[in-house]
């Protein structure tokens, strides 16, 4: 029990650190509205991603095609919306339409994964690259420019009490999430299933049905996520979204899902969100070099995990026994 | 009389203050093949884990051709030149025959593997033997039994004199089995001798040369191929004095409750075949049978987990083609076999994992589970089922076995149940939580549940059933449901002596 406790406490007080370290160090620029608001509108992509990718993490999966599909989503959307002419209805229709690529996208990992038994590594690392070529396919590999219609503008530049739409968003879609992972039986079995699938089998829950559902979840975030995007950028492009899947993983690690399945919270993982965006905000207010931003990056993160994993090295030396290769075949 | 070997004398061991082995004897002859025999619990595994340096003695000697040796690790076992063949297989799929034949050992030319070299020298060693084997057939491609033959010819190929076989059949086909049989005399008339571990009485009656029994730890007999009977084999092992001793012998009953699930005809492609039988309510009916017989297989198919090609299932009065889910909703509860596989979620706490079958009757609100009933039900299963620790939000993977079968079986608790079905349910757990789960089998039945019990433990079955059912290579040959029975009635109608 104290452990626990004790675990529970880490995560904020990291972010308290940071924040004081920040406020200390740069006490005009961080700590305003506009800064910190600018620190969650950079995060709200991945943000909203992670919060759908994390179901896949929990069956014990992954998804390394989220950035090509935030790209594919988003040129989605603005070439419907092109081709729609510019109105209201067309921004409802290119979102629809957005949302409708990546459930599908969703679909053909879950199957593929299920029915097929093609290891999730494999398939989304190809189908990555499948999305990355169709976009460029669609787009002529070139930069296709949306500044209007002020709805699909809006979606990324509105303002409401001085956060921008994507910070509310973000906060809806982990809400959802959370809701539906802590609160309700279907979410519960999502951990059953990554936990232990033999056993979930064994107690009446269609394993199947519930993996396929997580690449669905990921597959509609990373599209809201692709829309936002489009948004904000005022364009789309087949790489709009490349090394979203990075920023995905690392909010999840650092968070404390486990790539192993079973473990892992939503709150974790805006945690895991919010520190990279601290990080990057930092690194800017304090003028280290941009050629320097991804080493610093990378060590910060190290240093983490190799924190996180001190302090559940009993727990982290027991799950790999269940590393999917390592497990039995079969039930 | 060929010359000894290996001979193990006065070998005792002892975990924690139990003794295992108390001053155990054991010899092997130059290309014999001995068999070793005992019930579960007897001593056989720890006896061979000594003699192959998994675990060290207490005290005793170990003389290999006629000197003092000390096996420390399984390294120090191949040197001797004794291998052992496991019942988890060793041999990489990826490999070929030859490749995984000369693993870690591979012949060099130069420093650089002679792939022609080692394909000769495993031809010479099939050749020798008579493995119906090629040196260049990836293992992927070849079944379980092909498989173990490449685990005996990388151990002959180490220069072998002694070979360890532990249930080597268990998961071989009759066919297969019987490509076994004949490599081994084959290695009998080679010189290489071969330690035979088997709970299969008509495989050791076909094969070995001698027998030794334990039980309990002790040397119970050392038999010759002509002293081997079946029947004395079985009072052997089980011991005259405690199969009549109190507790040990149950009057069987004939049910009278009414039927509940009626299996007809029952059969699948592989485990087993036209299998019938009723089951009443408030009945316990044990099933009895060596490992491998096709009890597991049946229940799985009841409960919806396996598919079954021909009969039906019955329960309830209702025609019944199930899922787990079905199963759940119709009042079947399911405890396998395998507790940590697919018993539980050991991430999960208590109260998840008690909730996991449970979502259909506990409340809600809104579309949110009723946390407050959620968590009652896991202390009213923590209380019914005394489970240590008793703090509901403990992570199931953390307690002990026994602990861990209780949320397993408390689960099913919180259920208007009519059936439970458990697998070897105390198969691991002390001898404490055995009896509490004893206990609730038993509240089960006098409140008119019926509980089948598939288990290995005949002191088990036999304690707890009202009637038995024994099953052998996939049927049921024996039905006990009235009169006293014995272990040894049970384990001769299992090993197909019929009485």
């Amino acid at each position: 029990m104290k452990k626990l406790n004790l675990s529970r406490l880490t995560k904020p007080l990291i972010l308290v650190l940071c924040f004081a370290a920040l406020t200390i160090l740069r006490p005009k620029a961080f700590p305003t509205v506009s800064n910190l608001s600018n620190v969650l509108w950079s995060i709200s992509v991945y943000g909203i991603m992670t919060s759908g990718t994390i179901f896949v993490f929990l069956v014990g999966g992954i998804d390394l095609s989220i950035g090509s599909l935030c790209g594919l989503t988003g040129v989605a959307c603005v070439m419907t919306i092109q081709a729609l002419g510019r109105t209201n209805f067309a921004v409802v229709m290119g979102i629809l339409a957005a949302i409708a690529v990546g459930a599908l996208a969703g679909l053909f990992h879950g199957l593929t994964v299920t029915r097929f038994r093609v290891p999730a590594f494999l398939i989304t690392f190809a189908t990555s690259t499948a999305y990355l070529g169709l976009s460029m396919l669609l787009t002529n590999n070139k930069i296709i420019s949306c500044t209007e219609p002020a709805l699909f503008t809006g979606i990324s530049n509105y303002k409401l009490v001085g956060f921008p739409v994507p910070v509310y968003l973000m906060i809806v879609v982990a809400l959802m999430s959370w809701f539906i992972l802590s609160k309700t039986s279907l979410g519960r079995s999502f951990y059953a299933v990554g936990g232990n699938a033999p056993a979930s089998r064994l107690s009446g829950i269609n394993d199947t049905g519930v993996t396929m559902l997580a690449y669905v979840f990921s597959g509609i975030t990373t599209a809201i996520g692709g829309i936002v995007l489009a948004s904000m950028t005022q364009q789309c492009k087949a790489m709009n979204g490349s090394g979203y899947e990075n920023y995905v993983i690392m909010s999840a690690v650092i968070g404390g899902v486990s790539l192993l399945g079973g473990v892992g919270t939503v709150p974790g993982c805006i945690f895991g969100a919010v520190l990279i965006g601290l990080l990057n905000n930092g690194l800017n207010l304090m003028s280290v070099p941009a050629t320097e931003h991804d080493l610093v990056k990378g060590l910060v993160i190290i240093a983490a995990m190799a924190f996180d994993a001190a302090q559940h090295q009993d727990s982290a030396r027991k799950s790999l026994t269940k590393l999917p290769w390592l497990k039995k075949k079969g039930m | 009389m060929s010359e000894i070997i290996l001979e193990a004398k006065g070998i005792c061991k002892s975990f924690s203050g139990v003794k295992v082995l108390k001053s155990v004897n054991f010899s092997v002859r130059k290309g014999e093949v001995h068999a070793l025999m005992g019930e579960n619990g007897a001593g056989k595994s720890t006896l061979i884990k000594i003699l192959t340096g998994a675990y060290t003695k207490d005290s005793g000697t170990i003389e290999w051709k006629g000197k003092p040796v000390e096996i420390n690790s399984l390294g120090d076992c191949q040197k001797l030149g004794m291998s052992c063949i496991y019942q988890e297989l060793s041999v990489i799929p990826a490999l070929t025959v030859s490749q995984n034949v000369f693993l870690g050992r591979e012949p060099r030319t130069l420093g650089i593997i002679d792939h022609a070299k080692m394909r000769t020298m495993t031809r010479e060693l099939i050749e020798r033997y008579g493995f119906p084997l090629d040196p260049d057939a990836r293992v992927s491609d070849l079944g379980i039994g092909v498989r173990q033959m490449v685990e005996i010819l990388k151990g002959l190929s180490c220069k072998a004199e002694v070979l360890i076989m532990d249930e080597p059949t268990a998961s071989l086909s009759g066919k297969e089995a019987e490509t076994l049989f004949s490599i081994i005399e084959r290695l009998r008339e080679q010189g290489v001798s071969v330690i035979y571990i088997s709970h299969r009485l008509e495989e050791v009656y076909r094969l070995a040369d001698r027998l030794t029994i334990l039980r309990d730890g002790e040397n119970e007999a050392v038999l010759d191929h002509d002293q081997i009977d079946p029947r004395k084999v079985i009072s052997l092992m089980i011991g005259k004095e405690i199969d009549e001793s109190a507790g040990t012998v149950n009057t069987m009953h004939t049910p009278t409750g009414d039927v509940l699930l009626h299996v007809e005809r029952l059969s699948n492609l592989s485990s087993f075949h036209d299998v019938s039988f009723d089951i009443h309510r408030g009945e316990i009916v044990g099933f009895g049978g060596l490992i491998g017989a096709g009890r597991t297989e049946i229940m799985r198919a009841i409960f919806g987990i396996d598919s079954f090609t021909s009969g039906s299932i019955t329960f309830d009065g209702k025609p019944f083609r199930s899922t787990p889910k079905k199963s759940i909703r119709a009042g079947i509860g399911f405890v396998p076999e395998d507790r940590r596989g697919q018993g539980f979620i050991p991430l999960l706490s208590t109260t998840r994992n008690v909730a996991l079958t449970n979502y259909d009757i506990i409340g809600k609100k809104g579309l949110a589970i009723d946390e407050k009933e959620e968590l009652a039900m896991s202390r009213r299963a923590i209380e019914k089922m005394d489970v240590r620790p008793s703090d509901p939000g403990k992570q199931v993977g953390l307690m002990s076995g026994g602990n861990q079968q209780k949320v397993v079986v408390g689960k099913w608790l919180m259920r208007d149940l009519k059936l439970l079905i458990v697998d070897e349910p105390t198969a691991g757990i002390d001898v404490g939580a055995k009896d509490e789960i004893y206990g609730i089998l038993e509240d089960l039945a006098h409140q008119g549940v019926a509980v089948i019990l598939v288990s290995s433990d005949l002191q088990e079955l036999i304690r707890v059933s009202h009637r038995i059912l024994v099953m052998r290579k996939g049927s049921i040959v024996r039905e006990f449901n009235n009169g006293s029975v014995t272990q040894s009635m049970v384990l001769e109608a299992a090993s197909g002596l019929q009485a």
